[in-house]
């Protein structure tokens, strides 16, 4: 699985320039993770820890300045493999001083320019994407039916409009949605959000993508709506078998979907391994933010012990003054003796520790 | 539930224009009132400079039914409007409407040209401004422009204009509707056009809209499926602020043809009420405004179509 992955990010750097704070806020700093074929990665992680910018990169649908400046993004397709940010560095200078990102000069026009021309063979057609708040993310001007015909008519062989209805009619019914002739027509104000996200999902899939980007799907729903989407995208996953990047900062959707996590903390990917390894509560292996992740959600056996629940000490990391060491150092509870130097003083890199496992932490640092 | 645009349309469309009736009614009661009120009247102004004896004014007055009541004055007006006769100008003594048809057609030629060029020239610029988030060079230049266009005043400006096209151009005669040189006609709608001070206001207003709906989720998800961002924020970016640009500046476009149509002779609708206005020709002053009222009502009329035919869903939120 690991040789040929569909998706590859590698040390994908995202920075905005904050003009009130004259300040660099560091969203994504060093994500490195990589999607493969028919496989569920779930990315988790607190607000602002920078899944959603990590996503935005992917699709190069980032507004503002300076935006991406370093990584690459590889993509396999049916016409080989790609760098989505192939031509960054002709645009991008950016000097550093031990190790801290001084300034960033980027050429904001011509990098838009060739990236919008990568992209316009990926976005919708390989890679697909839905949202949060499916309710704003579906245009209100057009019928949820017109949408979804849009989106085949430009990404798959079914040209004519009547393919194209028919076509938006299967995935209608393919996602459930009650009387899809009906709702055909009507336009998303007077759908519900459950049935919004239904719609996103199939003008996301009408285009028959590759990949699926699903950026937080969830929430912002109610909780039985929730759990029917989940089910939904459950169902869809085993029946496509269509490459899914999960972002979600809810631990038991994760864990339904994902056949691999992502753990991601202050704009990094701190931990990144098989879904049942990095989850699991009694592995014995675990970054303590992942362990401290775990224990603040509530389960059921937590509810039947009347158990606390346990919050995660401390506030999330500030992204502008990020500290030189480990960025949990501040809220870790773990931290000994022997490695308490270089916890406050060298940022860790991302290790793996055992097959297929990777750990960005020095409690299981080798060397 | 059902989607039925054609009859939300229909429906609309008549209660609208039972509301402009009803609003017409109002605003002839409101300046027949100021009018009857205003000092002056129509025979001193008719009569000035005849050595007419009192006994003769009176009978003038009597012969036309101004020794009424101002409430059966303006009945009686009221009646012969609905059945289609606006009355008999005091000044020259021919009927009103005949006059005002002509006139008004010449006075909506000017309008919706000069309309047609704000748009023409803010639009673009608007857009331009708009669809580039990061720093456009020539939106500074672009906006300073809109802004110093706007700020010229239009008595002034005409005037130049035609002080340049006659001394410089020899560019002659301006507005004139002989039809063999329509590119002279241009020269008095180029002038509404661009000194009615709409621009810079489109301008502002059209840019922040469009900025805003392009900021919106679903034109985000547009470009996430590889469709045309132009496409899908056409219709709230570009059709809805236009229409109600139309709508809203109309007034202001009316009020600057008065001044266009006297700097350039244009026989329209505002050059009419000046002259009306000194003579203090009722009939005709009535007219004007009726149809004035009605050009107004009809632009947000406009906007009111669109804004249900681009969806009709929206209206009830």
């Amino acid at each position: 699985m690991n040789s040929s992955p569909l998706l590859r990010i590698e040390n994908l750097r995202t920075f905005f320039y904050s003009q009130r704070k004259h300040a660099f806020v560091r969203a994504v700093d060093g994500v490195t993770l990589d999607v493969g074929r028919s496989e569920t990665v779930g990315l988790v992680g607190e607000s602002g820890s920078g899944k959603s910018i990590t996503a935005m990169s992917v699709m190069g649908l980032l507004r503002g300045g300076p935006g991406v400046i370093g990584g690459r993004i590889e993509f396999e397709s049916a016409h080989g493999r790609q760098n989505l940010l192939e031509k960054l560095q002709a645009f991008v200078e950016v000097h550093e001083q031990n190790g801290r990102v001084m300034s960033v000069s980027k050429d904001e026009k011509g990098w838009r320019k060739a990236s919008e021309r990568i992209m316009r063979n990926y976005r919708g057609k390989e890679i697909s994407m839905i949202f949060q708040n499916p309710r704003t993310s579906l245009n209100p001007y057009m019928t949820v039916g017109g949408q979804i015909a849009e989106s085949i008519r430009l990404h798959t062989a079914n040209r004519s409009e009547s393919e194209a209805r028919e076509r938006a009619l299967y995935w209608l019914e393919r996602v459930k949605i009650d009387s899809p002739k009906l709702r055909y027509k009507t336009y998303p104000a007077v759908m519900s959000g459950g049935m919004c996200q239904r719609a996103m999902i199939a003008m996301a899939l009408s285009a028959e993508p590759s990949m699926l980007i699903a950026d937080e799907p969830t929430t912002g729903l109610d909780a039985t709506i929730q759990s029917k989407i989940v089910d939904l995208l459950e169902e869809l996953k085993s029946e496509t078998h269509i490459s899914t990047l999960l972002i979600s900062h809810d631990i038991s959707v994760i864990s339904r979907l994902s056949d691999r996590v992502a753990i991601m903390y202050g704009g990094a990917v701190v931990e990144f391994g098989p879904a049942r390894q990095v989850l699991d509560p009694h592995e014995e292996a675990r970054h303590p933010y992942t362990a401290a992740l775990i224990d603040s959600v509530p389960s059921q056996q937590k509810i039947r012990d009347k158990s606390n629940l346990q919050a995660i000490e401390g506030d999330v990391l500030d992204t502008i003054n990020v500290p030189a060491g480990c960025r949990f150092y501040d809220r870790c509870n773990r931290v000994k003796d022997g490695i308490r130097e270089r916890c406050a003083t060298q940022h860790p890199p991302l290790q793996e520790i055992s097959s297929g496992h990777h750990m960005r932490c020095w409690l299981f640092a080798k060397g | 539930m059902k989607n039925r645009p054609y009859r939300v349309i229909l429906i609309t469309l008549l209660r609208e224009l039972f509301l402009t009736m009803l609003l017409l009614v109002g605003v002839s009661v409101v300046v027949f009132a100021i009018l009857y009120a205003a000092p002056g009247d129509p025979f001193s102004a008719l009569l000035e400079g005849q050595l007419a004896t009192d006994e003769v004014r009176e009978q003038i007055r009597i012969a036309m039914g101004a020794q009424q009541s101002w409430y059966a004055q303006y009945f009686s007006w009221l009646f012969s409007v609905l059945s289609g006769n606006f009355g008999t100008s005091v000044r020259t003594g021919l009927p009103v409407s005949g006059e005002l048809f002509t006139v008004s057609i010449n006075t909506l030629k000017l309008t919706v040209g000069s309309m047609l060029i704000t748009l023409l020239v803010a639009v673009p610029i608007a857009l331009y401004t708009a669809m580039r988030d990061h720093r456009v060079v020539l939106g500074w230049p672009l906006t300073m422009f809109g802004y110093l266009i706007s700020s010229l005043p239009l008595f002034w400006f005409g005037y130049i204009i035609i002080y340049i096209s006659i001394h410089g151009f020899h560019f002659f005669p301006l507005a004139s509707f002989g039809g063999e040189s329509w590119l002279h006609t241009l020269v008095p709608v180029l002038v509404l056009g661009l000194g009615s001070g709409t621009i810079s206001e489109v301008i502002r207003q059209l840019r922040e809209e469009m900025t805003r709906v392009l900021g919106e989720d679903y034109v985000r998800t547009a470009r996430a499926k590889g469709a045309s961002v132009w496409k899908h924020a056409f219709k709230e970016g570009v059709l809805l602020p236009v229409t109600e640009i139309i709508a809203a500046k109309i007034p202001f476009i009316l009020g600057g043809a008065v001044i266009v149509e006297q700097i350039f002779n244009w026989p329209g609708m505002g050059r009419m009420a000046w002259q009306a206005a000194l003579d203090r020709d009722f009939p005709v002053i009535m007219g004007i405004v009726l149809i004035a009222a009605s050009f107004v009502r009809m632009g947000s009329l406009l906007q009111r179509m669109v804004f249900i035919a681009v969806n009709p869903h929206r209206q009830r939120e």
